[in-house]
């Protein structure tokens, strides 16, 4: 922690970078994202089995980006972030949304987050997306800390739902989904926390015409979940965001878990594991499956 | 007041009876108000938190048809909604969900008598439970309420022991409810009820809302609200969950060229489009003026306007946070 | 509805360049196909959003057909290559969510090829007909559980009423 915040001091002291994104404690199982410009506030910086924000949806912003820019120069933007939300920021970096030499990415050997704020991190209490984690270690990172852990065990419940999901018939998994999306109120908190919804206009606000019903009733929501799953199907890096910040606990990382497996079955690809290989969807081979077409 | 005092046994007894005459009854059940079907399911514990979500939603619901239209060559022909609802009960409303009906009454009879809360709000039956936790994000004590407060119950009930509740009857509304059960009723004891509420633990008062009043009028240029909105993500959860926030957005579904609804739908203020104009221009154009907006409607342009705070400290918004923003430390600390 | 009469409507995405004038070469070559299926002429099989599909689902289709130009023949180059890998995944999570694969069928279909054309839409027309009517994603167009289950009848009524899809 205080090699963290040493850094975090000189990088801010040297001008190096505008702003350290990354977590202050709040109480004591739980951390909020904190935007650092003054070096006297990185005694704030923390880093622990709490920090369960992705913070790279940061990096985005455009507010935050324009205080990067000084008169002379173009500062860079250092963030914290777990092995896990590296990848997201290899994700926008690779759909050139931020470029790698503007960013400092500050990052740690990671053995788990706790699923939600306030429970005790352990193999019970473990977020389900650290299960079968490979990436303890980052695969891009400017600095590291922290040492390397044991991931407490646990059992992937995520996983079994999904192989329950495909064995129900369709009418089944229909109704299924139908109860889930049936509790989405449209508050967008899904779309808010992703660091891959950057639009800056998304689908859904547009209104002429009007493709995504704005009404939260069996239609617009049905509409909405699938186009979100849809647009983030071989992109989602799964960080999982989405469904901790759903106030009506909808399990939309199924899905986009469901799509992930798709796009390591069918094309070998893991989202946002390399800064060389294009984007899934945004590039194509001619060597494709062609069973889909008549 | 009318000091009563029922067995738990009793009064799920009532609870079937009110599911057997066809009204609906809302209960908090796994992190939600929900309909019950099966009273059994009914655990009036006083000691859980706020639901997940208020039942906010049952009397503005987060979509209705407000009246369908059909377009001939000539004219436009609408078509009425049919909002003739059931009677709901909820049992064990939080005192902080049950004030807030109350508080939003003021807006939908404001102007304009808005007859789809008023019918039913009218239709609601709310009998308030004591609260006797509270966790580091509530703050009822700091907006004029407390976890034994009354405001907005019809019925107000304080657990005596494990299978006994005192009951307190608030409302005429309440009385003619309770009326035909009157034989589950035992005379009370008022110290008893009295002793039991004076010994609720109060969450501490954070912050005082006349101060914070005078501070929003002062500081709508303060530098805070930058460094606020920097973190904050637009997401508008803090308004979905918020048992009082109200603002709804109007849209036209069509079903075909000739024929359509018309739609009510919850809208947050957090949303950039909340305020996007026509023309393209968005006073509110970046987070920092939205969420000042926030605070300030619920502290300040409310009071103006309704002399009521538009908040119940109920504190859901900032335990749901993706964030981490806590509202009550923001109002707190924003002396310093 | 009595599954002897019941007709399925399906809309087909087709590409300007061949599949539209593959259905023109079937019709001005006296083919006979079903006449169940609407077309709708976009400029590119890669044009066509998924949020198309959903939308015509909304309103009444009971199945959905998506044409375009054969790999390496596209107006554009590449617009079928990337149409190709985003259905695969859009077909793959309808399937997941509970919708049939075969409600939203795909082919290539060059400017020549008015016979594929013809046994094409009566290949999709059998399938869907043999599937019934989708009534899955048809019934929530008047659906209100959002608040009350047991009224939401009174809305549907009222909507059924005035309702008369446009296919």
């Amino acid at each position: 922690m205080k090699e963290l915040r040493e850094h975090a001091k000189e990088l801010l002291e040297k001008g190096e970078v505008s702003a350290v994104i990354g977590y202050s404690q709040v109480s004591e199982k739980r951390t909020k994202p904190i935007i650092v410009t003054d070096p006297q506030d990185t005694d704030q910086l923390v880093f622990n089995e709490y920090c369960l924000n992705n913070l790279a949806v940061y990096l985005t912003k455009a507010r935050i980006k324009v205080s990067c820019r000084t008169k002379d120069k173009t500062l860079k933007l250092a963030v914290t972030a777990k092995p896990c939300d590296v990848h997201s920021v290899v994700a926008l970096i690779q759909e050139n949304q931020i470029h790698r030499e503007d960013i400092h990415i500050i990052s740690f050997n990671c053995h788990g987050v706790a699923k939600d704020f306030g429970f005790e991190f352990s193999g019970d209490n473990i977020a389900s997306k650290c299960i079968n984690c490979e990436t303890h270690k980052p695969l891009y990172f400017d600095k590291i800390f922290g040492e390397e852990k044991e991931t407490p065990k646990a059992s992937d419940d995520a996983m079994e739902r999904i192989q329950e999901i495909e064995r129900m018939s369709h009418q089944e998994r229909f109704e299924f989904f139908k109860n889930e999306f049936d509790k989405c109120i449209k508050c967008y908190a899904c779309r808010a926390v992703c660091p891959l919804c950057y639009c800056q206009r998304c689908i859904t606000d547009k209104t002429i015409p009007r493709w995504i019903e704005s009404s939260s009733h069996m239609r617009g929501n049905f509409a909405w979940n699938i186009v979100r799953a849809f647009h983030l199907s071989g992109r989602c890096t799964g960080c999982g965001e989405c469904e901790r910040a759903c106030p009506v606990d909808i399990p939309l990382s199924l899905l986009n878990r469901r799509m992930a497996i798709k796009a390591k079955k069918s094309f070998s690809y893991v989202s946002g594991r390399s800064l060389e290989t294009p984007t899934l969807v945004g590039s194509f081979n001619e060597k494709d499956n062609d069973e889909l077409f008549m | 007041m009318d000091e009563k005092i029922i067995l738990k046994d009793d009064l799920l007894r009532i609870c079937g009876d009110v599911i057997d005459k066809g009204h609906i009854l809302l209960c908090p059940v796994m992190n939600e108000y929900s309909i019950v079907k099966d009273f059994s399911r009914i655990k009036l514990d006083a000691s859980a938190l706020p639901a997940g979500t208020s039942f906010k939603c049952y009397v503005f619901p987060k979509t209705e048809p407000v009246l369908y239209y059909k377009r001939s060559k000539s004219d436009v022909q609408l078509i009425d909604v049919n909002i003739d609802r059931k009677n709901i009960v909820i049992l064990g409303a939080k005192p902080c969900d049950a004030n807030s009906l109350n508080i939003m009454k003021h807006l939908f009879n404001w102007d304009y008598s808005d007859e789809f809360f008023n019918l039913r709000e009218k239709n609601f039956i709310i009998i308030g439970l004591m609260c006797s936790h509270y966790d580091e994000y509530c703050f009822c004590t700091s907006v004029d309420s407390s976890p034994v407060s009354e405001k907005g119950s019809d019925i107000f009930l304080i657990p005596v022991d494990e299978n006994k509740f005192a009951m307190r009857i608030i409302t005429e509304k309440g009385s003619e409810f309770i009326s035909p059960y009157a034989e589950y009723l035992k005379t009370g004891d008022e110290n008893i009820s009295k002793q039991i509420t004076e010994n609720v633990k109060l969450p501490k008062v954070a912050f005082d809302s006349n101060e914070v009043y005078e501070w929003l009028g002062e500081n709508f240029e303060s530098p805070k609200w930058e460094g606020i909105g920097n973190l904050c993500l637009s997401c508008a959860k803090c308004a979905f969950v918020c048992p009082v926030c109200h603002c709804f957005d109007i849209v036209d579904e069509d079903y075909s060229y000739t024929e359509g609804r018309r739609m009510k739908n919850w809208d947050g203020c957090q949303f950039g489009n909340f305020t996007m104009h026509a023309s393209g221009h968005n006073p509110r154009d970046i987070q920092s003026k939205r969420y000042r907006q926030r605070v300030n409607h619920k502290f300040r342009y409310y009071v103006d306007k309704f002399g009521e705070i538009l908040c119940t400290g109920c504190g859901r918004c900032s335990r749901g946070c993706p964030v981490s923003i806590d509202i009550k430390e923001i109002v707190s600390n924003c002396k310093d | 509805m009595d599954n002897q009469k019941w007709e399925p409507k399906i809309v087909a995405f087709v590409c300007n360049w061949c599949t539209y004038t593959g259905a023109d070469l079937a019709g001005t070559s006296r083919m006979k196909y079903p006449a169940n299926t609407k077309m709708i002429r976009v400029m590119c099989s890669g044009s066509v959003d998924p949020v198309f599909i959903l939308k015509a689902f909304e309103r009444g289709a009971d199945g959905i057909l998506v044409s375009g130009c054969h790999p390496n023949d596209c107006h554009y180059n590449a617009g079928n290559f990337h149409a190709r890998r985003r259905w695969d995944f859009f077909h793959e999570l309808l399937d997941f969510i509970g919708i049939e694969k075969g409600r939203l069928q795909f082919s290539w279909i060059s400017a020549s090829e008015g016979k594929k054309f013809a046994d094409v839409v009566s290949k999709v027309t059998k399938d869907i007909k043999a599937m019934g009517p989708f009534t899955n994603y048809q019934k929530m167009n008047s659906e209100f559980t959002a608040l009350f289950p047991e009224e939401a009848n009174a809305d549907s009524e009222i909507i059924n009423q005035i309702k008369e899809t446009v296919l």
